[in-house]
């Protein structure tokens, strides 16, 4: 059992140690040059795979979240804290990328567009559930809440994209149309290929680091017994 | 469903009940909106023109802040003598103490913006232009919203040792796509300008409410479940 | 093109911060499991 999951573990790591250089080939000296934005658009391909993370990262934290009031299980709430702690970290990514990308097409560091408003808001919930987690008491009981938290998040991402998308279109209705990345549409098959080549790159190192950070969680809760069987043990 | 309703009613008229005896959340909440419209005078020049469009806005920043010290009472104050436990004991679904709570809140919330939102429209001299109806809808609509969803979340953060400063952190976030509408509806029913869009936003709202209704009454009992 | 540096910089900078801020978990939980068993352990 254990074996088995080293045995993963390390084949990840070793995925990981191949394919970042050659994402990093790909985005910067494989994939063609974009004719209105230059080199600048290579950004697009970091971006989209952060993104697309740390949404998946919310996803799981939602079907963790009902599986954990379903029935409450160690397992399912380690899981979806660990996800939760990635999403900050690949939201907070796609927020700065989203800002450098924003600055070159826009010329504003911040163009309040409904994707990044979004993500922004997504940001503020994930820390949110973080903070729920932080609180001191038994495990269940703390899963149990964020649990409920996590599920009403999730249900809120979709209106906030609804609302932030109206609210902007009735201030700006041409400058930011369809399509955030100017290629929409007309994608380049060289393009493509890296773009899905990243997204598929990140969303292993997403998966390595749930593994890991999940085992880190579980030393905890060792930490935690061989804690308790101590004071027993001093107690007798 | 209707011993729900009714077992929400007597939980709701206890609190008003302990509120008309005190007047201590109430007062507190009376006198801190109006603190809020007195330093928005300072931030945002009262003769300024173009300070008159931002007004229906500050509706709900006065609105969220004043909800968000009741909230922060409305399950703390049970905690004294194990209340809370005595409502968990009680022979009623957990789901009717949510009722309770929120018809409390509501009623108080609503009661401060009676006071408040006139008080600020004539602060600033603010020339009401559009359809009262509406507006008042919309104002109904968006405090319904806070307050179901502030009342689960004041439920849920009652638990933590921190609980006035978590709530916050929980709720803004939640209620970004809500605030969002409210505030956009209630400047177009207010300048009487853009009416048509105003009704889409009216239906994001009303939807946005029916779909928290439904998933806190749900949900309540596990925030409530003892452990 | 310093955009794109700047970017990918920051990218691969928070992950490794990350990455940095498990390891240093894990070993300190490490150090904290060895020393609770040797506790344990001991009569």
């Amino acid at each position: 059992m254990k074996l088995k999951s080293q045995i993963i573990d390390w084949t990840l790591f070793y995925i990981l140690v191949a394919a970042v250089p050659v994402m990093m080939y790909f985005i910067f000296i494989w994939s063609p040059v974009e004719r209105v934005l230059g080199p600048a658009q290579k950004i697009f391909y970091f971006h989209v795979g952060c993104a697309w993370v740390a949404f998946l990262a919310f996803f799981v934290v939602g079907v963790y979240s009902v599986f954990n009031l379903i029935k409450p299980k160690m397992n399912h709430f380690i899981y979806a804290g660990v996800s939760a702690e990635i999403g900050v970290l690949f939201t907070t990514v796609t927020l700065l990328t989203g800002m450098v990308w924003g600055r070159i097409s826009w010329n504003v560091w911040w163009s309040w567009e409904p994707r990044l408003v979004t993500t922004l808001i997504l940001w503020f919930i994930y820390v949110a559930y973080l903070f729920i987690r932080k609180m001191d008491g038994r495990w269940e009981k703390i899963a149990r809440l964020s649990g409920v938290f996590g599920i009403i998040g999730c249900l809120n991402v979709p209106i906030v994209f609804m609302a932030t998308r109206w609210w902007n279109s009735k201030l700006h209705p041409v400058v930011f149309g369809e399509g955030k990345n100017e290629t929409g549409g007309g994608l380049e098959p060289e393009m493509l290929f890296t773009l899905i080549f990243s997204v598929v790159t990140i969303t292993i190192l997403y998966l390595f680091l749930m593994r890991k950070g999940a085992e880190i969680e579980k030393m905890r809760t060792r930490v935690k017994q061989a804690k308790n069987k101590l004071l027993q043990k001093w107690a007798n | 469903m209707m011993e729900l309703i009714r077992d929400g009613f007597v939980i709701a008229g206890k609190d008003l009940r302990k509120e008309w005896k005190t007047k201590e959340t109430i007062s507190v909440m009376l006198i801190f909106s109006a603190l809020v419209v007195l330093v928005f005078s300072f931030a945002f020049d009262p003769a300024n023109q173009t300070v008159k469009t931002v007004i229906p806005g500050l509706v709900w920043l006065i609105t969220i802040f004043s909800a968000l010290l009741g909230l922060n009472r409305s399950f703390a104050s049970e905690l004294e003598n194990g209340c809370l436990n005595g409502l968990r004991a009680a022979p009623i679904d957990p789901a009717s103490i949510y009722i309770g709570k929120v018809i409390a809140n509501f009623v108080l919330v609503l009661f401060v913006q009676m006071v408040s939102i006139p008080v600020l429209f004539i602060l600033f001299d603010y020339r009401f232009a559009g359809s009262l109806l509406w507006f008042l809808a919309t104002v109904f609509l968006g405090t319904y919203g806070l307050i179901i969803i502030g009342t689960f979340l004041a439920a849920l953060a009652v638990n933590a040792q921190n609980s006035e400063m978590l709530l916050p952190v929980l709720l803004l976030p939640l209620l970004s796509p809500l605030m969002i509408g409210a505030v956009q509806a209630s400047a177009a029913f207010a300048g009487g300008e853009n009416m048509e869009s105003a009704m889409s936003w009216i239906q994001l709202m009303a939807g946005y409410d029916l779909l928290f209704t439904a998933v806190c009454l749900l949900l309540f009992e596990y925030i409530l479940e003892d452990s | 093109m310093n955009f794109l540096f700047f970017a990918c910089t920051v990218t691969w900078l928070l992950i490794a911060a990350y990455v940095v801020v498990l390891g240093k978990r894990q070993k300190q939980l490490q150090a904290e499991i060895k020393q609770l068993e040797e506790w344990n352990s001991e009569q």
